[in-house]
Formats: structure tokens, C-alpha cells, sequence
């Protein structure tokens, strides 16, 4: 067993991996040791603990919903005759599928990783991993009366959809098509339905689960091939041998593609996974990524700050006018309508922004067709605007009631004291509240990537993959963060001191 | 030029006016006298329409305020309050503006007059209430006092016919409070009618040609400062104005 040091920088797949990797450069640890060999440890404890994420869903690893706390699906099938091969049993760990690499990078809390992990050369530089279980195609979607699509060349420049640093992600990048981001599987064919996207590249498995059963799609082709391998800790190459030879023998005894068949993603093609070779193993995992921070890169990231910029000005823009509508109509308006404003501003602040978009984006994309970046203006102005009420109520509360008064009895309408008079000197109370309520936006704007809109941050955690570090990405959009918050405050922090004097 | 009738306020457990008839002529100049909470500032507010009342009403010229908000009686409201000027005992300057903004605030935003005309005219007022040299000083930077003559000068440029005062001279140094009744008396003289709660006996007795006495929500009595304050009928007002034997009923 060697006993090299942990690969760095590191490469993560998630935010919390990155947070870990900041608490690991600061220097408290360096995590990662080996702890003799992995097949000793699992064979001593008499059982393989796999994680996985039981919310990928069939047919890869789901809950069974009639005995819960079990697990079913091909590869609880899969991790249980390579167990017994091993001499032990299998164990499933529950995992988020993103941080499913990190974790096994740090030696966490199972021995392998098996849940549709294809083979990148970006994943391949930080994990082992076996050698292939499954063969997969890129299966390509359009809509059924889009005839145009006809291949990957004739999506140059247009939205395609499919999950974020997938081998489909690398291959839409290639192929010049804009590649759209996402976290799940099912959210790319219902924005395909609704055409947001014009089409749609993932795993066949999964196409044939949640995008062919829509009946407004059709499938365009396949257009590449991929393997599903089980990863193994950095170093553990004993065990990552015993499961390639375990895994031999259960392709070749014909028992693989029964597991296949009994799911439905048995094929003609799975002959090669009873077939294959170790110099096919080689070859497959030789290519290594080459991305790395240049120029393109940083360009990108720009382009990113400014559609943070655009989405958090956009939502600004909106929830200042409506948060002072729902302020004066709860100060001034009749009975029924505080109670609806205060309504609007409890349910908006009290329940979470994500869940919102989700409903604005998804949720009510039937009778609501609207675009990433306009949902994503709309959902957090609307949610941004029940801030802003409370803020402005504050700052309206907060004038003395004899200017409203001498307003009042020099023959103003209570309308134009309000805006002459009343307004003007909250705003002044308001200001430094707004200031930070518009900076908690901007980062909050990171939140709009759930409905696939690439913003900054999320262009840096896709980058930071890409490039197979956090470090610079990171600090890149660390920078461009606060070199649009930082203006903004010196901005309002002259203002207040000019409003001071009055 | 004012008339008011049978005026009756109350709230939940108190009555504060209770049928007040009072009428102000032209060029008058009235001081309302009375213990605290005998009324007093609540009859002056009603004048103005800043305070609704429960019966009665107020008419000032051809406008009438009566009980009730509707969408007439904010017409009549407007109206009344671009006659009847008013000035606060805390004087409300608005904040956020310095003495010039803050006298042509109404005559440009309510009156519709130009910026130019409405600063030459805050211009020749400043001049008159001897605030000139404070154009550009804002409320916070000013003596009570020069505060009090900016929110004369800026009642008196909607041009009222009325000028409703409340405790004018609390927050003013005695010497002050002579020049105060000087500038009033010089705009009474220009024909403006004065209303003016005070404490001050002797302000009362310099400026004003009628007093009214108000006690427990009633005009108890009243007259010419001369007889009223030196030889009042009503034992409450002689209770008020410290010339005892009135403590035992």
C-alpha cells in the first residue's frame, strides 16, 4: 500500500465540499491517510458499505416503498452479488449524490461509491475506479413537432439540458451547443415540454424512465457511449482489484446481464461487459481532463457576474416599488387590505426562496411560461418585496406623525404628503437597510441555479470541477462578488452621510 | 369668517368638547385660555379639520366641515386648509428641508405655483418674519425661535385668512415673546384673523382683542382681556388665573 499524500488542490462536486476544502487549507488537517488496505478493512468488518443516493431513483438504488428503511433497484442487486463474491454482505449508505466523490476522496463513511458514476476524466483524477458495470448511450430528446433537431450539429448555440459535469455536459460543451445545468432529472424534460430547452442529452437509462414516457417528446438518437463504474477510495487499489475480478466473474456467469434484464436495461450491447478487458480498463480510464483557468474561462465567469448582476438588479428593481405598495397599504390602506398585505409579507418571508422559485419555474409553468432569467427576476422580487415592506414600514413609522400633520394642514392630500413629505425622510431611515437587504440579494441570486440559470456561483462550482480545482475559481468569485457589493455600500454610505446634514 | 356650532367631541370615556358655539370675525385676534385639557387645543385643531368631531360644525367663509369622512367632506377639507394656516407648538418643520424648502413646499406642490414665484414670495415672507439670514439652515440647526418664525412664514405663504396657533410662546425666552406678538400684531393690521391657544396671561393680554375661557369641554367665559383677566365672573377662571377662592367647589 503506498501512502501518498492526498491529491492537491482537490477537486469537489458540491458547496460543502468546498467549504471543507477552505477548512483544509487553512491548514487543520491533512485528511485522507490510509488506514492499512481497503479490501483488509472491509473484509475484517464482513460487509461492503456502498453509498448512494436513494433519490437518483429506479432502476439505479430507490427506497422500496413497501418495507421502508429497505433498498432496491439494480445496483442494490449489483452490490449484493459483489458482496458475496467479496465473502461479505452489502451494506447501503444513503449519500448526496453530488458530494458522493468528496466524501469518498476524505475516506468517509462507506468503501465504495455505485450509483450511475460514469467514467470522466475529471472524476478519474481524483477517485480509482473499477472497471465498467454498464454501458450507456447519450440518448438526445427534442420535442415531438420540433423536426428540426436532427442530431447534436444542428443545437450550435442553442439550450440544451442535462445534469451539470456529466460526461453529456463535456459533450455538449464540444459540440458548441449552449449547455444547461441541472440538479435532477426529471426538472430537463419539463422544461423540455415547455420549451425552454430545444432539447435534452442524458444517460439512455435515465431518458428511458422520465423523458420517453412524456408523450410531446421524441427521442432524436444516441449520440455517444459512456460506462458506469463503482469508485474506490484514492490508494485502495487492493480492493478496487478484487471488485474488478468479482465483477469478471459476475459478467461472465451471465448473472449481470439477468440483473440488467430484470430492470429492463438489459441490451445487445451489455455483450461488451461480458466481454470486456483489463487493457480496455486501461484505455478507457487514460484520458485525463486538460480544462484549466484561462482566459475562456474567466470570460465565462464575467459573463456570470453579470447575469447575478442583471438577475439581482432586475428583482431589485421590482421589489422596492411593490415592498413600498405593501407597506403604505398596511399603514394606510383600509382593513382588508393590511390584512392582505401582511398576509402577502408572512407567507413570502416565511417560507424559503428556493421552494418559491420552484413553484414559479416549475409549479406553475402550465398557466406561467416564463423564461430562467425572468422567473428567476420575478421569484426573488416578489419574495424581496416583503423585506422591503418591513423595511419601509420601519423607516415610514419612524417619522415623527406632526410632519404628516404640517403636511396635512397645508392643504395636502394625504397621497402627496406621503410622497412629498413622509417618504423622503423614511427613506433616509430605510437606506442602510436596503443596502443590506440588496447585497443579501445578490448572493442570494445563487439560489436562481435551481432553475437553471448559470449565475456565479454556480459557474464556479461547475468550473472549479472543470478544472479540477476550487482555489482559484473560488477566489475568482469571491472578488467578483465583492466587486459589485462593495461599490453599492461606499455608494449608499455617501448618500446617508449627505441625508445626515438634513 | 369663522362660525362653529354645537361642536361635540368625544372619546371612549371623555367628552372633550361638548357643544362649543364660537364665531372669529375678520382681523380678529382670539386667545383660548383654560386649564389643560379643558379642550382648548382640540377646539383649535377641529378649526382646521386635523381633529374630526362627533356633532356640529365648522364653517369657515363658504365651507362647511361636518362629522364624517366622506368624499365631499375631504373636498371641504382641502378647502378649509388652504384658508386656515397653522402653527404648531413644535412648529413639525419638515425635517429633510432647509428654510426656504420647507415655506415653498405648499405654495409650488399644493398651489401649483412656480419655483420662482413661490421663492420670491418665501423670500419677501422670510424677510418679514426676520429669517433672511436662515434661507439655507435646515430645522435641526435652528433656536426654537427661528424655528417658530420659519413655520410662521411658511403657514402664511399658502396667503390664509386664518392662523391658527397652538401655546406659541412655550418655547420661546421671555424677551422673545415680545417680538412674537410685534410680527403678529403687524399681520393682524394686514387684516389676517388670529386663533391662539396660550398660557400666557400677559401674551394674551398684548395681542389678543377677545379671550375664550374653556373649561371641561364649555366656553365658561369670555370677553375682552382687559375684564376677563382682571376680573373674572367664573370661579374656575379665577381658579385658572390663580385669584383664589375657587379650590373649594
Amino acid at each position: 500500500m503506498t501512502d501518498e499524500p492526498p491529491p492537491w488542490p482537490r477537486r469537489c462536486s458540491s458547496l460543502s465540499s468546498a467549504c471543507l476544502a477552505l477548512v483544509a487549507l487553512i491548514g487543520l488537517t491533512a485528511c485522507g491517510q490510509k488506514e492499512g488496505s481497503g479490501l483488509e478493512r472491509v473484509q475484517r468488518a464482513g460487509v461492503l458499505r456502498w453509498g448512494a443516493d436513494a433519490q437518483g431513483g429506479e432502476p439505479y438504488a430507490m427506497e422500496d416503498p413497501d418495507r421502508p428503511g429497505q433498498y432496491r433497484g439494480f445496483e442494490v442487486e449489483l452490490a449484493d452479488a459483489l458482496a458475496r463474491e467479496l465473502g461479505v454482505r452489502a451494506e447501503f449508505v444513503q449519500n448526496d449524490w453530488s458530494s458522493l466523490i468528496p466524501t469518498l476522496e476524505r475516506g468517509g463513511s462507506f468503501d465504495v461509491a455505485m450509483n450511475g458514476m460514469e467514467i470522466t476524466p475529471a472524476r478519474a483524477g481524483r477517485v480509482l475506479f473499477t472497471r465498467p458495470y454498464y454501458l450507456f448511450n447519450l440518448r438526445l430528446m427534442a420535442r415531438r413537432e420540433d423536426t428540426s433537431t436532427t442530431g447534436l450539429e444542428a443545437l450550435r448555440g442553442r439550450r440544451v439540458g442535462t445534469l451539470s459535469n456529466s460526461q453529456a455536459w463535456e459533450l455538449l460543451l464540444r459540440s458548441g451547443a449552449q449547455a444547461i445545468p441541472y440538479e435532477g432529472v426529471q426538472e430537463p424534460y419539463i422544461d423540455l415540454e415547455q420549451g425552454r430547452l430545444e432539447a435534452v442529452l442524458m444517460d439512455d437509462i435515465i431518458a428511458q424512465r422520465y423523458g420517453m414516457p412524456r408523450p410531446g417528446l421524441r427521442v432524436v438518437g444516441d449520440v455517444g457511449e459512456g460506462y458506469y463504474a463503482i469508485a474506490v477510495r484514492p490508494g485502495e487499489d487492493e480492493l478496487r482489484r478484487a471488485l474488478d475480478d468479482a465483477l469478471g466473474r459476475i459478467a461472465r456467469s451471465g448473472e449481470l446481464r439477468e440483473i440488467f434484464r430484470r430492470w429492463g436495461i438489459d441490451n445487445a450491447a451489455q455483450q461488451r461487459m461480458v466481454e470486456w478487458t483489463e487493457a480496455q480498463t486501461r484505455e478507457v480510464l487514460s484520458q485525463t481532463s486538460t480544462a484549466h483557468m484561462g482566459w475562456s474561462q474567466t470570460l465565462l465567469f464575467l459573463q456570470a457576474a453579470l447575469v447575478t448582476l442583471l438577475v439581482s438588479v432586475g428583482a431589485m428593481v421590482l421589489a422596492i416599488p411593490l415592498g413600498m405598495m405593501l407597506a403604505l397599504g398596511r399603514l394606510y390602506g383600509p382593513r382588508w387590505l393590511g390584512g392582505l398585505t401582511t398576509a402577502y409579507v408572512e407567507l413570502l418571508r416565511g417560507t424559503p426562496v428556493l421552494l418559491q422559485l420552484y413553484v414559479l419555474y416549475y409549479g406553475l409553468a402550465g398557466v406561467l411560461r416564463l423564461d430562467p432569467v425572468s422567473a428567476a427576476i420575478l421569484g426573488l422580487g416578489l419574495n424581496y418585496a416583503a423585506y422591503e415592506a418591513e423595511v419601509y414600514r420601519a423607516g415610514i413609522l419612524a417619522v415623527p406623525k406632526g410632519q404628516m400633520e404640517a403636511a396635512l394642514a397645508l392643504g395636502m392630500p394625504t397621497p402627496l404628503a406621503l410622497r412629498r413629505v413622509v417618504i423622503p425622510q423614511a427613506f433616509r431611515v430605510a437606506l442602510p437597510g436596503v443596502t443590506n437587504d440588496f447585497i443579501a440579494l445578490l448572493k442570494d441570486s445563487s439560489l436562481v441555479s435551481v432553475i437553471s440559470v448559470v449565475e456565479l456561483t454556480k459557474r464556479m462550482t461547475i468550473t472549479a470541477v472543470d478544472v479540477r480545482s476550487w482555489l482559484l475559481p473560488g477566489a475568482l468569485c469571491a472578488a467578483l462578488y465583492l466587486a459589485m457589493s462593495y461599490p453599492l455600500s461606499r455608494l449608499a454610505r455617501t448618500l446617508e452621510a449627505k441625508l445626515e446634514r438634513a | 369668517m369663522i362660525e362653529v356650532r354645537g361642536l361635540t367631541k368625544r372619546y371612549a370615556d371623555r367628552t372633550v368638547l361638548n357643544g362649543i358655539s364660537a364665531t372669529f370675525a375678520k382681523g380678529e385676534v382670539v386667545a383660548l385660555l383654560g386649564p389643560s385639557g379643558g379642550g382648548k387645543s382640540t377646539l383649535l385643531r377641529c378649526l382646521n379639520g386635523l381633529e374630526s368631531f362627533d356633532t356640529g360644525s365648522v364653517r369657515v367663509g363658504d365651507c362647511v366641515l361636518e362629522p364624517g369622512r366622506g368624499r365631499a367632506q375631504s373636498a371641504q377639507l382641502w378647502s378649509v386648509r388652504r384658508r386656515v394656516g397653522f402653527v404648531f407648538q413644535q412648529w413639525h418643520l419638515f425635517a429633510h428641508r432647509n428654510t426656504l424648502g420647507n415655506v415653498i413646499e405648499a405654495p409650488v406642490h399644493v398651489k401649483g405655483q412656480s419655483v420662482k414665484e413661490a421663492t420670491e414670495r418665501a423670500k419677501a415672507l422670510l424677510a418679514k418674519v426676520g429669517m433672511s439670514h436662515r434661507e439655507g439652515a435646515y430645522p435641526s440647526e435652528m433656536s426654537g425661535g427661528e424655528q417658530q418664525r420659519v413655520a410662521i412664514a411658511r403657514a402664511l405663504a399658502m396667503e390664509p385668512e386664518v392662523l391658527l396657533m397652538d401655546e406659541p410662546t412655550s418655547a420661546l425666552d421671555p424677551e422673545r415673546v415680545g417680538d412674537l406678538v410685534a410680527l403678529l400684531d403687524r399681520l393682524r393690521s394686514e387684516g389676517l384673523t388670529i386663533v391662539t391657544v396660550t398660557h400666557e396671561m400677559r401674551f394674551a393680554q398684548a395681542l389678543a382683542s377677545r379671550v375664550l375661557v374653556l373649561h371641561g369641554g364649555h366656553i365658561i367665559e369670555e370677553g375682552a382681556p382687559g375684564e376677563v383677566l382682571t376680573n373674572p365672573r367664573h370661579e374656575r377662571t379665577r381658579a385658572f388665573l390663580g385669584l383664589g377662592h375657587a379650590a373649594a367647589s
